[in-house]
């Protein structure tokens, strides 16, 4: 704290103004002591105060501040710190709200850092691969990681000579995307490269999006969606493509690929075969749709009959069988399931012929859709199986009965900490 | 799946619910379903709650209209369901309490004339479920209550929040998120100690 309060000193004492050391520490100390502020919150509430007091215009303080230090990248260690860094604009992102002007990637010899321009700020464009002094700029944090914010006091000028990047946590090589197969896409955020055929294109749900679809190679599907600003050209269904320099995305622990600005698409013309994936899906049981139950299929093409009637061969004579039409539900998604008839016999409890003996007798093959409702809604379950379209066909289907115990006891950890 | 998707049953306590007053809807479109948003940030239309019937009456005049409270460890939630939800009006008449139940159900708000927001649950489907599902709900509840609480407190006007609901709920509730995390924490320990 004392550290702090004569750093504070130092700066009023250049800008002509003698404030006296104990004042500052009195107000440092009631602020961080008493009311429990954060060190940088209080530094900055305290200079504030001394600022209005003795009518300095803050540009004037921090600017003076700014100018004082260039900073290599590697030395930035502080958030709340105003410095000036010389680098390059190593990769620009796509920029997640409004109020951002540009996001990217800047390093100098030393490193590597994230960068946020505000839109607030009104300063020039800058462009991926050129070198500019930063001057002026904030360092901030956020979860432990260090960033520099370019705000209306900063500046931009133009470097002539090019800066330099290497070392810190992102290097030059890591940058490149390694090739791989779709099944090894389970790490968010991670830059790969990948080969593969568009399987589905769906209709797009956003201005924003350019494309979205499935991509698939011989280990698996994953959805991909191709943002307007990549300023990608478009892809076609069926045709094979190379995509490098591509960000995978989770959510809800389903993988999807994002093609975005540092992207690249390049056509292949090699046939890949699309290997089928495998889904598994966590969820309570929501609904059960009808078509479920009790059903009578096409003899000719395993249809089921709506009305007695084949869409295919028309009115005939069907044979019956048990299927579910499911829908789970986790709290974030919904996924639809289809239960053949051996699971549907294995987890109700219920043969081909009980059920059919059960619907004669009410004259009603709701009854048996009824029963399945009553044994499964409500409850949650484990499925499993190829995905097809928007269903799972389902190869297991196990309900859980273990409340994960681990879970529990970090949550609670978790709380007691607060 | 052009033009249609269903929507996700969302997790909350019956706390929450209570909590919550801000409904939205697209009033362009008259079918346009309507969204609650709650305190932590989540924008329910359907809802899946596991609890313990612990109350029915039917408060139809002319059909039967049934009226269920079913309760959790921190509150209760009111199901409803009438002539439109046979299946789950059907199961409230038959059934006996108390009863661990599952509903699926859609959130519904009645504004008082002192203009209160009462919320309740208009049931879609009501089944008798175990009270090992209903452990299993408690501690999923929590996770994404929790997960919408750590959302909403990382909102900072430097770090604007990414979801423009969450924005809004901090907006429009203010709620002090220390409340809710009491909350979580005192239904967690009620399942540790179902556990020992």
């Amino acid at each position: 704290m004392k550290q702090i309060a004569e750093s504070i000193k130092d700066r009023f004492f250049k800008l002509g103004v003698d404030v006296p050391l104990e004042d500052i520490e009195n107000r440092l100390s009631e602020l961080i002591t008493k009311f429990k502020v954060p060190e940088n919150e209080a530094q900055r509430s305290v200079v504030n105060y001394f600022l209005k007091k003795y009518s300095i215009p803050k540009n004037e303080y921090y600017a003076r501040q700014a100018e004082a230090r260039l900073c290599k990248l590697s030395d930035l260690s502080e958030a709340g710190q105003w410095t000036d860094v010389k680098v390059k604009v190593i990769q620009l992102w796509d920029k997640t709200h409004e109020s951002i002007a540009q996001v990217g990637l800047i390093g100098d010899e030393t490193g590597v850092i994230k960068f946020t321009k505000w839109l607030n700020a009104g300063l020039p464009e800058l462009e991926q691969g050129k070198s500019y002094l930063l001057k002026g700029v904030l360092i901030s944090e956020y979860n432990g990681r260090l960033s520099i914010e370019l705000k209306s006091n900063s500046s931009i000028e133009k470097l002539e000579e090019e800066v330099e990047v290497g070392g810190g946590e992102f290097t030059s090589e890591e940058m490149e995307s390694e090739l791989r197969d779709i099944e090894e896409l389970t790490q968010a955020n991670q830059w790969v490269s990948i080969r593969g055929k568009i399987v589905q294109l769906w209709e797009n749900t956003h201005e924003s999006i350019e494309q979205v679809g499935l991509i698939g190679d011989e280990t698996g599907v994953i959805r991909f969606t191709n943002w307007t600003s990549s300023e990608l050209p478009a892809m076609e269904e069926g045709k094979c493509y190379l995509l490098s320099n591509v960000i995978v995305k989770e959510w809800n622990g389903r993988y999807s690929i994002q093609l975005n600005k540092a992207s690249s698409i390049e056509i292949l013309e090699e046939d890949i075969e699309v290997g089928t994936a495998t889904s598994s899906y966590f969820g309570a049981m929501v609904d059960i749709q009808t078509g479920s139950g009790l059903i009578k299929r096409c003899p000719e093409c395993k249809r089921a009959l709506i009305k007695g009637a084949c869409a295919e061969h028309g009115k005939i004579k069907g044979e019956y069988d048990l299927r579910i039409k499911a829908v789970l539900d986790n709290g974030t998604s919904t996924q639809e399931a289809l239960i053949n008839r051996e699971l549907t016999q294995k987890s109700v409890g219920l043969s081909l012929d009980e059920a059919i003996a059960m619907a004669a007798e009410a004259l009603d093959p709701g009854v048996v859709l009824d029963r399945l409702k009553q044994k499964l809604i409500g409850r949650y379950y484990n499925v499993s199986g190829p995905r097809v379209e928007r269903y799972i066909l389902v190869d297991s289907f196990v309900e859980s009965s273990e409340m994960d115990k681990n879970l529990l006891e970090t949550m609670i950890a978790e709380l007691e900490v607060e | 799946m052009p033009g249609y998707f269903r929507e996700v049953a969302r997790r909350l306590f019956a706390q929450e619910l209570r909590d919550s007053d801000l409904t939205s809807r697209d009033e362009s479109d008259q079918y346009a379903p309507q969204y609650l948003l709650t305190p932590t940030g989540a924008r329910v239309n359907r809802v899946f709650l596991v609890g313990t019937l612990i109350e029915k009456e039917d408060i139809g005049t002319d059909s039967e209209y049934w009226r269920g409270r079913v309760s959790d460890p921190t509150g209760s939630f009111l199901v409803y369901a009438g002539q439109y939800q046979p299946e789950a009006a059907q199961f409230l008449a038959e059934c006996e309490l108390p009863a661990f139940v599952a509903v699926v159900g859609k959130a519904s708000t009645y504004t008082t004339d002192e203009g209160n927001v009462l919320t309740s649950i208009r049931a879609e489907s009501i089944q008798a479920v175990d009270a090992k599902t209903r452990d299993l709900w408690v501690l999923e509840t929590a996770k994404q209550t929790l997960d919408r609480i750590k959302e909403i407190e990382y909102v900072t006007p430097e770090s604007p929040a990414s979801n423009p609901y969450t924005k809004l709920a901090k907006e429009h509730y203010a709620a002090d998120m220390k409340a809710y995390r009491a909350l979580l924490l005192k239904a967690l320990e009620s399942l540790k100690e179902n556990i020992d």
